[in-house]
C-alpha cells in the first residue's frame, strides 16, 4: 500500500469535475455571480458579535460546493434567530475560486482583518493544505474543514485548530472492503480518477479488501475530467472481475456510471465505489444507469431518521431543493460551532478546542464527534445502493457501519 | 486484443466525426472571415443545454435533436449580426476578445440558470441497450451518433465542392470585393456561414449529450481539441478539418489505451510536429474551403 503514490498529481477535492481551463482569468468575468460581499461591517472583537467567515469556492465549477456548504451553515443559525449564545451571528464570504493562493489571501483575510471567530471551508483538499499554516500561525480562530478530505490535511496540518466536519479520503473507501467482500464478490477491479483523491480511494479500499482475503484482479485509473470512458471499460471488461470498485466523482462520475451501463458492464459486473460515484448531485443526470450499484458515504438524503427528516424538511423550506452531503457538513460545522460556545460562553480558540473534542453532535447524518488525537469526524458509513425512489432513482441505506475513526497518520494531539 | 482495438477505432471514428461538425463550423468561420471564433465552445454546450431542455419537456429526443441547433443558430445569428459585423476588417485581435467575451457571459449564463450540475438528455428507447460488431458489444447509441456524423460530414462536403452556395462561400472567401461587385451581399453570406456553423455545433451538442454529462465546462472543454483539429487540418480548410477531426479522435482513442495520462500531451506533440513540418497545417495555405 503506497500513500506516498499520490504525491505525483494535484490534489484537487471530491465532488468537482476538471477541466483544463485556466480557471482564474476565466473566471474572473463569469464571477461575480455567488459571492455577495457583506463588506463595510466588519466585526472586531470588542462587539458582542460572532464572525464567521467563509473560504469557498462560489464560482467555478466548485461553485454548487461551496454554496451548499454555506446554506447549511446559515440554515443552522437561522433556526436560532441568528444568534449563537445571545451573540449575533455575521457572515463573511470569501471566494477562493479552489484556487491555492486565493485560498491563502481569504484566510488570512478573514483571520486578519475580519478576526473571524470561526473560519468555514474549503473545498479543495489542495487548498487546504495550502491554508495550514496561515491558520497554524494566525491561532486565534477554529477553523471548520467543512469538505476537504484527504488524508493529508491531517497528516500535515495536524494543528489543534482544525476540525474535520467532513470526512477523510479512509472513511469513505476502507470501510467498503468488508461489504464487498461479504456480500459481493471476492475478485475486484479498481477503477479510479487519477489524482491524488482518487488513488488515496483505490488504495486504501484495496488494502482492505487484500487483507480480508479479496483478490484485486486489475486496476485502470483514467485522466480526471475524462469524457469517453469506453477504452477503459473495454479494460475493466476484460479483467473479469466480479465486481468493480471506482472512484470518480462530479462529472467524471455521471460519465463513467452512465458508459458503464450504456455498453451493457452493468448486467456483467457489479458497481461499487466511494459514495461520490452516486450523490445526491450526480444521480438525477445517471438516472436509471445507477440502479443498482453500491456506495459508502457519511450521509443520504434518504437516512430514515426524525433528526434527519426535520434537517432535510428546512432545507427544502429554505432553499427549495433537498441537502446534499456538502449541506450536512455546512449544517453540522454550525452545529459544532454553536455547542462549543455555548458550553464555554466564549468565542476563545484555546476555550473551544477542548470543548468540540468533547463534543456529541446529533447530525442529520447520525452521532458526530471528533478524535482528540487528529480532530477528525467520527461518525457513521453508510452502504447505499440505488433504487427506483418516487422521484427517479435515490440511494436506499442497507447497511450501516457505526462510530468509524479510521487511522490517524501520525497525528497525536 | 483485436476486441480492444476494435472497439477503440469505432470510439475513434465517432469522436472524430462529431470532432468534425464542430471543428468545420470553427474552420469555415475562419477561412471566410477571418474570425477566430472563441464562443464556439459555448454553441455547442447551448446546444447540448437546449437540447436537455426540449428533450426534457417534450419526453422527446427527437424533437430536441431538430429545434436545439437551430435556436443555436439564431443567437450565432445574433452574435454575428449585432457584434461581429461591425468589427470586419479591424485587427482579428477585437474578433478574439469579443468572441471570448461571449464564451465567458454564455457560460456564467448557464450557471446561473441551470446551475453547475450535470445533466443528461435521454436517449429514446429505440437508441438504448447494445449491439455486438464483431467480437464488441457496442452502445446502440454511440453507433447512431456515429452514422448521424458521418452523414452529415459527407453531405457537407459535397455541398461545398458542388453546389452553387458552395462555390458562392468559396468565392466570398477568396475574394469578398469581386463578388460584392458582382451584386452579391458578402454580409448575407457570412452572417449564412456563421449560423450555419452554430447550427454544427449545436447539433454536435445533442449529439454528445446523449452519452457525456451536459454540464457547464464542456465548452472550454472541447473547444481546445477543436483548435487543435483546426490547426492541424489547417486554418480555414474544410477538408483538412474533417481529416485531422479523424486523426485527433483515433489518437485519443488508441492513447487512451496505451498511455491514458499521455493522451494530451499526444495531441499537442501531434500538432507541433505538423506545424514544424508545414506550418500552414496538413491542407492549409490558400484553400478556402
Amino acid at each position: 500500500m503506497s500513500q506516498g503514490d499520490s504525491g505525483t498529481s494535484e490534489s484537487r477535492t471530491v465532488g468537482t469535475t476538471s477541466q483544463t481551463i485556466s480557471r482564474r482569468g476565466y473566471l474572473a468575468g463569469a464571477g461575480a455571480v455567488g459571492a455577495a460581499a457583506l463588506a463595510g461591517c466588519a466585526g472586531g472583537e470588542d462587539d458582542d458579535t460572532l464572525t464567521v467567515g467563509f473560504a469557498l469556492p462560489y464560482t467555478g465549477t466548485y461553485a454548487m460546493l461551496g454554496e451548499s456548504i454555506t446554506n447549511g451553515f446559515e440554515l443552522y443559525i437561522d433556526e436560532h434567530d441568528g444568534e449563537v449564545n445571545g451573540r449575533e451571528v455575521e457572515f463573511v464570504e470569501r471566494d477562493t475560486e479552489a484556487d491555492t493562493n486565493r485560498g491563502v489571501d481569504v484566510t488570512r483575510e478573514l483571520l486578519v482583518e475580519y478576526q473571524a471567530d470561526a473560519i468555514v471551508g474549503p473545498v479543495s483538499s489542495a487548498v487546504a493544505m495550502a491554508m495550514i499554516d496561515t491558520v497554524q500561525s494566525e491561532a486565534n480562530s477554529i477553523w471548520f474543514n467543512a469538505n476537504a478530505g484527504d488524508y493529508r490535511v491531517t497528516q500535515d496540518g495536524c494543528t489543534p485548530y482544525h476540525f474535520r466536519t467532513s470526512f477523510n479520503d479512509w472513511q469513505t473507501s476502507a470501510p467498503l472492503a468488508e461489504f464487498v467482500y461479504d456480500e459481493v464478490a471476492d475478485n475486484v477491479c479498481l477503477a479510479y480518477a487519477d489524482y491524488a483523491f482518487g488513488v488515496n480511494s483505490k488504495d486504501f479500499f484495496a488494502e482492505e479488501f487484500e487483507d480480508l482475503g479479496g483478490e484485486v484482479v486489475d486496476e485502470v485509473g483514467a485522466p480526471l475530467g475524462t469524457d469517453d470512458y469506453s477504452s477503459y471499460l473495454g479494460q475493466i471488461e476484460d479483467s473479469g472481475a466480479e465486481a468493480v470498485f471506482s472512484f470518480f466523482a462530479g462529472d467524471d462520475a455521471v460519465n463513467y456510471v452512465n458508459q458503464f451501463s450504456d455498453f451493457g458492464l452493468d448486467e456483467e459486473m457489479t458497481q461499487t465505489g466511494s459514495g461520490f460515484l452516486l450523490s445526491g448531485d450526480t444521480l438525477p443526470a445517471q438516472g436509471d444507469s445507477a440502479l443498482g450499484m453500491y456506495s459508502l458515504l457519511h450521509y443520504a438524503d434518504t437516512l430514515d431518521t426524525d433528526r434527519n427528516q426535520t434537517f432535510y424538511d428546512a432545507y427544502a423550506d429554505a432553499y427549495g431543493e433537498g441537502p446534499n452531503v456538502y449541506a450536512c457538513q455546512g449544517y453540522d460545522s454550525a452545529q459544532a460551532f454553536a455547542a462549543a460556545v455555548e458550553e464555554t460562553g466564549s468565542s476563545d480558540a484555546d476555550d473551544l478546542i477542548p470543548a468540540l473534542e468533547g463534543l456529541q453532535i446529533d447530525s442529520p447524518r447520525g452521532p458526530l464527534a471528533f478524535n482528540s488525537e487528529t480532530h477528525d469526524p467520527v461518525h457513521n458509513l453508510y452502504v447505499r445502493e440505488v433504487v427506483e425512489g418516487d422521484d427517479g432513482p435515490e440511494n436506499e441505506v442497507i447497511e450501516t457501519f457505526e462510530d468509524i475513526e479510521g487511522p490517524t497518520w501520525g497525528c497525536s494531539l | 486484443m483485436l476486441e480492444v482495438f476494435i472497439r477503440s477505432t469505432f470510439l475513434g471514428l465517432q469522436l472524430g466525426m462529431t470532432f468534425a461538425l464542430i471543428a468545420a463550423g470553427l474552420t469555415l468561420i475562419f477561412g471566410m472571415m477571418d474570425v477566430i471564433n472563441f464562443a464556439h465552445g459555448a454553441l455547442y454546450m447551448l446546444g447540448a443545454y437546449f437540447g436537455t431542455v426540449i428533450a426534457g419537456t417534450f419526453g422527446n429526443y427527437w424533437l430536441a435533436l431538430l429545434l436545439a441547433p437551430l435556436f443555436v443558430g439564431l443567437i450565432g445569428a445574433a452574435i454575428e449580426i449585432f457584434s461581429l459585423r461591425p468589427l470586419y476588417g479591424r485587427n482579428p485581435l477585437y474578433h478574439i476578445l469579443l468572441t471570448f467575451g461571449f464564451a465567458i457571459a454564455i457560460q456564467g449564463a448557464i450557471v446561473l440558470i441551470f446551475g453547475g450540475q450535470s445533466r443528461r438528455i435521454d436517449v429514446p428507447t429505440v437508441l438504448e441497450g447494445t449491439i455486438q460488431v464483431g467480437p464488441v458489444t457496442y452502445p446502440v447509441y454511440w453507433l447512431f451518433v456515429l452514422i448521424v456524423s458521418t452523414v452529415l460530414i459527407a453531405l457537407i462536403w459535397i455541398g461545398i465542392e458542388r453546389s452553387n452556395l458552395g462555390i458562392l462561400m468559396r468565392a466570398s472567401a477568396h475574394d469578398t470585393e469581386m463578388v460584392n461587385a458582382l451584386g452579391i451581399d458578402v454580409n448575407k453570406v457570412f452572417t449564412g456561414v456563421f449560423v450555419f456553423g452554430a447550427i454544427l455545433a449545436g447539433i454536435a451538442g445533442v449529439l454528445l449529450g446523449g452519452s457525456r454529462s451536459v454540464h457547464p465546462g464542456m465548452g472550454m472543454g472541447i473547444i481546445i481539441e477543436a483548435f487543435v483539429i483546426v490547426v492541424i487540418g489547417g486554418l480555414g480548410s474544410f477538408r483538412g478539418a474533417v481529416y485531422a477531426a479523424l486523426l485527433v479522435g483515433l489518437v485519443t482513442a488508441y492513447g487512451s489505451v496505451i498511455a491514458p495520462t499521455l493522451t494530451e500531451l499526444f495531441l499537442f506533440a501531434m500538432m507541433a510536429i505538423v506545424l514544424i513540418i508545414k506550418p500552414s497545417g496538413l491542407f492549409g495555405a490558400t484553400e478556402a474551403a
